[in-house]
C-alpha cells in the first residue's frame, strides 16, 4: 500500500483508541461509582480483540495442516484414514489456542478480577 | 451472569443451592455408565450383538491405543484409568447436547479432577518404573557432569512444561465445551430453528473428538513417563 494511505489509516486508529480516554473522562465526571466504567470499556476492548487475534493464527495454523493433509491424501489415497487421523488431531490441538484466548476474554467480562478493588 | 440460575431437569431430584449442577449431572453419568456396564455384562455373548458390539467397538479402541502407545506390560495396567476417562468424557459431554440438562466437563472443576490425577499417575507411574533414575526424563539429551549447565536448563523447561500440562488439559476441555454452550445460546436467540440446528452437529464433533484428545494426551503423557529415557 502507498505510504500515505498507511500513514492516514494510523492516524485513525490513533485518534480512535484515544477516543475511549476522552470518553472515559466524561464518563468519570459523570458518577461517584463511575471509576469502574474505564476497567469495563477496556475490558470489553481486550475481549473482543483478544479473541480475534487468537482466531486469525488459529486460523493460519489450521488452514496450513488442512492444506498439506489434502496433500497427503492426494498423493496416497490408501493412507486416507491415518491421515484423516492426525489431522483431526491436529486441529483439536491448534483450537484449543484460540480456547485459551476466549477463556481468558471469559475472565475478564464474567469473573471481573478487578471490579471489587476499583469500588 | 450472577443471579442466573438455569432450571434443569435435576432440580426435581437435587436442588442446585446444596450441590450445584455440575456435580449432579457428573453423578449421573457414573450412574449412567455403571448401569450400562451392568446391563452389558449380564447378558454377554461370545459372538457380539447390538449394545455388547458397540461397547466393544470401543474397548477395542482404547484397548489398542493404550497397549501402541504404552506397551503391553504397563498398559494393561493403566487401561482401565485411561478407558474410563474416555468415557466419562464422552458421555458428559454428550449430555450437554441435550436440552435440560447440562455437560459437567463445562465446569473447570470436573476438569481438574480429571487432569490432576492423570498429572499425578504420571510422576507415580514413572518413579515406580525407573526409581530415582526417573530424573534422567527432566535432564535433557546429555547427561554428564560436563554439561550440568544444560542439564539444569533442561530441567526448568521440562518443570515448566510438566506443570502446563494439567493446566491445559483442564482449559481445553472446558473451552470447548463452554464455547459451545454459549454459542448454542446465542444464535438461538438471534436465529431459531435452523443455524442451532447446525451447531448442535459441531457440537457433537466438538464433543467426541475433545473426549479423544484428552484421552490421547493422557495416553502420551503417561508413556513418556513409563519409557525408557531417550
Amino acid at each position: 500500500m502507498k505510504k500515505s494511505v498507511v500513514a492516514i489509516l494510523l492516524i485513525f486508529a490513533l485518534v480512535l483508541l484515544s477516543a475511549t480516554f476522552v470518553f472515559a473522562e466524561e464518563a468519570a465526571e459523570a458518577g461517584a461509582k463511575s471509576s469502574n466504567v474505564f476497567y469495563y470499556a477496556l475490558a470489553a476492548i481486550a475481549a473482543g480483540v483478544g479473541v480475534g487475534v487468537g482466531a486469525l493464527g488459529c486460523g493460519i495454523g489450521q488452514g496450513l495442516g488442512t492444506a498439506r493433509a489434502c496433500e497427503g491424501i492426494a498423493r496416497n489415497p490408501g493412507a486416507s484414514g491415518k491421515i484423516t487421523t492426525s489431522l483431526i488431531i491436529g486441529l483439536a490441538m491448534i483450537e484449543s489456542l484460540t480456547i485459551y484466548a476466549l477463556v481468558v476474554a471469559l475472565i475478564l467480562l464474567f469473573v471481573d478480577p478487578f471490579g471489587a478493588k476499583l469500588m | 451472569m450472577e443471579g442466573m440460575h438455569e432450571v434443569l431437569l435435576m432440580d426435581a431430584i437435587i436442588s442446585p443451592e446444596v450441590v450445584p449442577h455440575f456435580v449432579s449431572y457428573g453423578i449421573l453419568s457414573s450412574v449412567v455408565l455403571i448401569a450400562v456396564a451392568f446391563a452389558v455384562r449380564g447378558s454377554l455373548n461370545l459372538v457380539p450383538k447390538g449394545f455388547q458390539n458397540f461397547i466393544e467397538v470401543v474397548v477395542q479402541a482404547m484397548l489398542s491405543l493404550v497397549e501402541e502407545n504404552i506397551g503391553h506390560k504397563w498398559g494393561k495396567q493403566l487401561f482401565p484409568f485411561i478407558c474410563t476417562i474416555f468415557m466419562y468424557i464422552l458421555v458428559s459431554n454428550l449430555m450437554g447436547l441435550i436440552p435440560g440438562f447440562t455437560a459437567s466437563t463445562a465446569n473447570v472443576n470436573t476438569n481438574a479432577g480429571m487432569a490432576i490425577p492423570v498429572f499425578i499417575a504420571t510422576h507415580y507411574y514413572g518413579i515406580r518404573v525407573h526409581g530415582v533414575k526417573y530424573i534422567n526424563h527432566f535432564l535433557g539429551p546429555i547427561r554428564s557432569p560436563a554439561a550440568i549447565v544444560l542439564m539444569l536448563l533442561m530441567f526448568v523447561i521440562e518443570l515448566i512444561g510438566h506443570i502446563a500440562r494439567p493446566l491445559t488439559l483442564t482449559v481445553r476441555l472446558f473451552g470447548n465445551m463452554v464455547a459451545k454452550h454459549i454459542l448454542l445460546l446465542v444464535l438461538a436467540i438471534l436465529a431459531p430453528l435452523l443455524i442451532p440446528g447446525l451447531i448442535l452437529a459441531l457440537g457433537l464433533l466438538v464433543s467426541v473428538v475433545q473426549a479423544f484428545v484428552f484421552t490421547l494426551l493422557s495416553t502420551l503423557y503417561l508413556a513418556g513417563a513409563v519409557e525408557e529415557a531417550h
